[in-house]
């Protein structure tokens, strides 16, 4: 006989719980609020939406705009704008149909699967902001130094360039470095078995 | 004022209420993470109701969701857990005609499913419940053949737990 087999039968013998929940207690359950991780994915997704947006609709770039009009490419400003509502909006929606697919009724994994990619959407828009921000850097700052090549020395050149790439790199990475501790917390235990099911379905 | 569907729901649920609370004893591991449990796994299951249209039982319908909303949903809380809510937590599931053996049998289930893995927790759970390895493939998400294999492991994980 089977070790569980004792185990088993005194499992199927449990008496059933002695504090059961009332009709009136899992109604008022019900219509209380959801606290689940999809729930904070959906809110942390769109606090980010709200606060990578807000910075290019709240910076004052009256300067910027001169500053791009006085190295010449004033026209570089608007497509750069244009450019970064179009990402905001097609990463929105993106967001925005991929949580609401979705559904707990599925199985665990293409559960799993859902809610990570759901997630990868806002970390992906997280990517190429970060990416379009050091682009955006780099043409400014090329357009500096054609700007002013005549009076820059070749040294002065070289420093200007090592020095914006040095605090562009840090700040990305940092941003990057704080985006993956507050996901790689949130996701652990998700992360954690959905590796586990899918190690599963390699072994044969 | 309930609706006819509402109405349906909370006699369903009332009536298949110990699935939900055997996957919180398993899942938790205090009575307060328990009710956080119960309800949330309450709000999912209102809240997918009406994508349940009978074509299963609403207790294997029950199954899933649980199970979901346990390994997927829910937020473990972070507070550290003293020994004694443990012991105070189990267990209330006292039964008057309950014989000692059978009671100390369960208890040290209980407690050697809890060591276990989120995954291996919902694998042991539908092989107490007699659940087919069809129905745990569908569960989960995998092949029947994977459901095996990995039941057997999670098996002998259970046996070396509960006989080191």
């Amino acid at each position: 006989m089977d070790v569980l087999d004792n185990y088993k039968k005194a499992w199927d013998n449990q008496p059933e719980e002695t504090e059961k929940v009332s009709k009136i207690d899992i109604y008022k359950m019900a219509h209380s609020r959801s606290s689940s991780i999809v729930k904070w994915i959906f809110i942390i997704g769109v606090l980010e939406f709200i606060l990578l947006a807000s910075f290019s609709l709240l910076f004052d770039d009256t300067n910027v705009l001169k500053e791009y009009k006085k190295i010449g490419i004033p026209g570089f400003y608007k497509l750069i704008n244009i450019f970064s509502f179009l990402i905001i909006l097609y990463f929105l929606v993106k967001f925005y149909l991929n949580y609401k697919a979705i559904s707990v009724v599925d199985s665990t994994k293409v559960l799993m699967q859902k809610i990570l990619k759901t997630r990868k959407t806002v970390r992906n828009y997280v990517i190429v902001n970060l990416i379009f921000a050091a682009i955006s850097i780099i043409i400014l700052v090329s357009a500096e130094i054609n700007f002013k090549i005549d009076t820059l020395t070749t040294t002065q050149m070289w420093v200007t360039i090592g020095a914006s790439i040095l605090v562009t790199g840090f700040f990305l990475g940092l941003m990057y470095g704080l985006y993956q501790l507050l996901y790689g917390i949130l996701l652990r235990k998700l992360n954690r078995n959905y590796k586990e099911l899918s190690k599963l379905a390699e072994l044969n | 004022m309930q609706s006819e569907q509402e109405q349906k729901f909370l006699a369903d649920f009332e009536q298949n209420q110990n699935i939900v609370h055997k996957v919180c004893r398993i899942y938790t591991t205090n009575q307060h993470a328990h009710n956080d449990l119960f309800q949330e796994i309450t709000i999912q299951l209102w809240k997918n109701y009406s994508k349940f249209r009978g074509e299963a039982k609403f207790s294997t319908w029950m199954y899933r969701v649980a199970l979901n909303t346990a390994i997927s949903l829910y937020r473990k809380s972070t507070r550290r857990i003293k020994t004694q809510d443990i012991e105070d937590f189990a267990y209330k599931i006292k039964g008057e005609d309950y014989d000692d053996t059978q009671e100390l049998q369960l208890k040290s289930l209980y407690a050697a499913i809890r060591k276990m893995g989120d995954i291996d927790k919902a694998l042991i759970f539908l092989y107490l419940e007699d659940k087919p390895y069809k129905e745990i493939a569908v569960t989960l998400g995998i092949s029947e053949v994977n459901a095996r294999v990995k039941m057997n492991r999670a098996k002998d994980k259970l046996k070396k737990i509960l006989n080191p």
